[in-house]
């Protein structure tokens, strides 16, 4: 059967990238998980290669690919190490993505080629400790100054945080003008003022160096606006349109592989007498489990096949984001019944997965955000 | 001194065949014993200049193999395709490849792998260069120009091709050396060259847009009859799988007694170096 959407060049793009992630990431993913180590030695050859700016056009440095070949990618990473898949999706969608969509040609020059090629690592600050879901809430503010803007910020659970090079900030610039107000500025680490908290201890996810981001009287240069003043939450939303694909793909990558060790299991371990795959209570959490994995496909690459389209993708976006996140929860959690104990150790991946799977139903919009914006826009409200 | 290589590479089926082996897209890959031989040419080009073409004959599906090459690096990708090419044996293929690699003329190195993962051969690369009247050299594992004219033993014409090569080959645990004269066909030890990773931005350049050339029976000078089943005087009979029984042994006595025997096993049957 070939499949639907695909085309040679997503095909020889996924070989790509399995390939390279089963050569060089898969030796190193439950280490880096338990030792919660960012693995540098991977990454930069995933810069060389263009894994950082896989959207980007060539001419500032990306591999100028397509929305589709970047799920692919996305996926594929995250079937291996959900914890670099979100390094790339964070990377790619909500750092790299809106500086390409909203920046000014110099802005690009400055910043585009270095993050394409991984050079730099970008993050994306939006969350603070009092303000999640409700984004138009923010309290950190860039007030004008003569030649700068002066930025204090408490951002938190950022996304690459302890080694991101390139912030996107989001902040007051006219702390009168309510939700008009908000702006994205960027803030390069080094500058004074800008200091990274501790790293978070998360249940899952652990390879990738969340941490908070603090910024007090930071002076930011008044170029470092991205787009116009009062545009930030529509960065943030166009961003996190695309950002949701990206973890939308990375949920699915999380539960193909929990799909490929159940299966692998359901085969190999015997239990009264024949393997656990022909019991028929293992075979019925076979098919809901191979039968998500498709439904969250098709979603995912639809949304993408859409944005590549030029289509609106906030709905289908947000539909697969959902749909996708709630999918890996209960694949992975029927990958790690299939095998009993042991998929409640460690020596076992489903336990890596059923892990990393559980935040996908929470960061870039939780399960309950995006069935406002399905249900919104359903309804035509 | 530039070189112009051709690599002769192949998709082959990923899963073992079921009846009539059919490739699919889904079911096909480059041969993995192809990509040394393509990384080979790559560096050769990369030292000295020149250009590297891929070739293949197979089904249309074997133009993602060529894509592939193409985003590893080469510079031309050439398909020999046609209903008629189906059922050909190692020695039809060997001729329709030699009258593809005759069409690139001029070249200096024809490269394969030293066999595929599907059929196993390893026929191929050496019937071709016997059609083409070539040296070949077979497991090459590291190969160079000879500065000067090593069976002259006078140096080379300035601005002449490198057309003497010093060759290193491995066989059964020797290292051979060789001073060989080009046009030449050399196979590539699996494990001489890494392939290299594939960049992304290599498969977008690949695909915008797709360059390959196909290439009819006729557009190499050969004939319906000659090739094919048709053309074939050899025939796969029959293709039985071969189950080997595992079986369990427990070695006795003392631990340092067990050690000794499983090392002594595990060297009697090759699996750890002398």
């Amino acid at each position: 059967m070939t499949e639907p959407f695909i085309t040679a060049k997503n095909r020889l793009l996924r070989r790509t990238v399995r390939s390279f992630c089963d050569q060089e990431l898969r030796p190193i993913a439950a280490e880096i998980d338990q030792e919660a180590r960012f693995p540098w030695e991977v990454v930069e050859k995933m810069g060389r290669l263009g894994y950082f700016g896989i959207q980007a056009p060539p001419e500032l440095g990306g591999a100028g690919l397509d929305a589709l070949s970047y799920v692919i990618i996305i996926e594929e990473v995250s079937r291996v190490s959900a914890a670099v898949g979100l390094c790339l999706s964070v990377h790619n969608s909500v750092a790299l993505y809106p500086i390409l969509a909203f920046g000014s040609p110099e802005q690009q020059q400055r910043w585009v080629p270095a993050l394409a090629q991984g050079r730099k690592i970008g993050a994306f600050c939006l969350t603070e400790p009092n303000v999640g879901s409700d984004a138009g809430a923010i309290t950190a503010t860039a007030l004008p100054a003569s030649d700068h803007w002066l930025v204090n910020a408490n951002k938190v659970f950022v996304t690459n945080g302890g080694i991101a090079d390139i912030c996107l900030i989001f902040a007051r610039t006219d702390p009168a003008a309510g939700r008009k107000g908000i702006s994205v500025v960027v803030a390069e680490r080094g500058t004074q003022g800008f200091v990274v908290g501790d790293l978070e201890d998360l249940c899952g996810m652990r390879a990738n160096p969340v941490a908070s981001i603090r910024l007090y009287d930071c002076r930011i240069p008044r170029d470092h606006l991205l787009g116009r003043a009062g545009q930030g939450l529509t960065i943030g939303m166009a961003a996190l349109d695309t950002g949701r694909i990206g973890i939308a793909a990375q949920a699915l990558g999380i539960a193909q592989a929990a799909l490929d060790e159940g299966v692998r299991y359901a085969n190999q371990r015997q239990q009264f007498g024949v393997p656990l795959g022909r019991h028929q209570a293992i075979q019925m959490m076979i098919a809901d489990m191979a039968t998500q994995v498709e439904a969250a496909r098709l979603m995912v690459y639809r949304a993408a096949l859409l944005k590549d389209q030029g289509a609106a993708v906030s709905r289908a976006a947000a539909q697969a984001k959902l749909f996708a996140s709630e999918a890996a929860c209960t694949v992975t959690d029927l990958a790690v019944q299939i095998h009993g104990g042991y998929g409640y150790s460690k020596a076992y991946a489903v336990e890596r997965y059923y892990r990393d799977a559980r935040v996908t139903r929470i960061y870039e919009g939780t399960s309950e955000v995006h069935r406002m914006v399905i249900a919104r826009d359903v309804l035509g409200n | 001194m530039p070189v112009h290589s051709i690599v002769c590479i192949k998709s082959v089926v990923r899963t073992a065949p079921d009846g009539v082996g059919r490739r699919t897209p889904d079911n096909s890959e480059l041969n993995p014993f192809d990509r040394p031989a393509l990384e080979a040419a790559l560096r050769l080009k990369a030292a000295l200049g020149g250009s590297v073409t891929a070739l293949s004959m197979g089904p249309p599906v074997s133009a993602e193999v060529l894509a592939e090459a193409q985003a590893m690096g080469v510079d031309r990708a050439v398909l020999i395709c046609g209903p008629a090419l189906a059922g050909s044996d190692t020695l039809v293929t060997a001729r329709v490849l030699a009258a593809g690699i005759a069409r690139l003329m001029p070249y200096d190195i024809v490269f394969f792998g030293t066999r595929t993962s599907d059929s196993d051969t390893g026929q191929v690369g050496p019937q071709s260069a016997t059609v083409l009247a070539i040296p070949f050299i077979g497991g090459v594992k590291q190969l160079e120009p000879a500065l000067t004219d090593p069976l002259a033993d006078a140096p080379t014409a300035p601005g002449a091709t490198a057309s003497h090569w010093r060759l290193q080959r491995l066989i059964d645990g020797w290292e051979e050396s060789w001073q060989v004269q080009s046009p030449m066909a050399v196979t590539i030890h699996p494990r001489a060259y890494q392939a290299r990773s594939i960049a992304l931005g290599g498969i977008a350049a690949a695909h915008a847009p797709l360059d390959i050339q196909t290439w009819g029976l006729a557009d190499v000078g050969m004939s319906v009859d000659s090739v094919g089943l048709a053309g074939s005087p050899t025939r796969v009979s029959n293709l039985r799988k071969i189950k080997r029984p595992r079986t369990c042994r427990m070695l006795t006595g003392e631990p340092r007694e067990q050690v000794d025997a499983l090392i002594e096993e595990l060297t009697t049957k090759g699996i750890l170096g002398s």
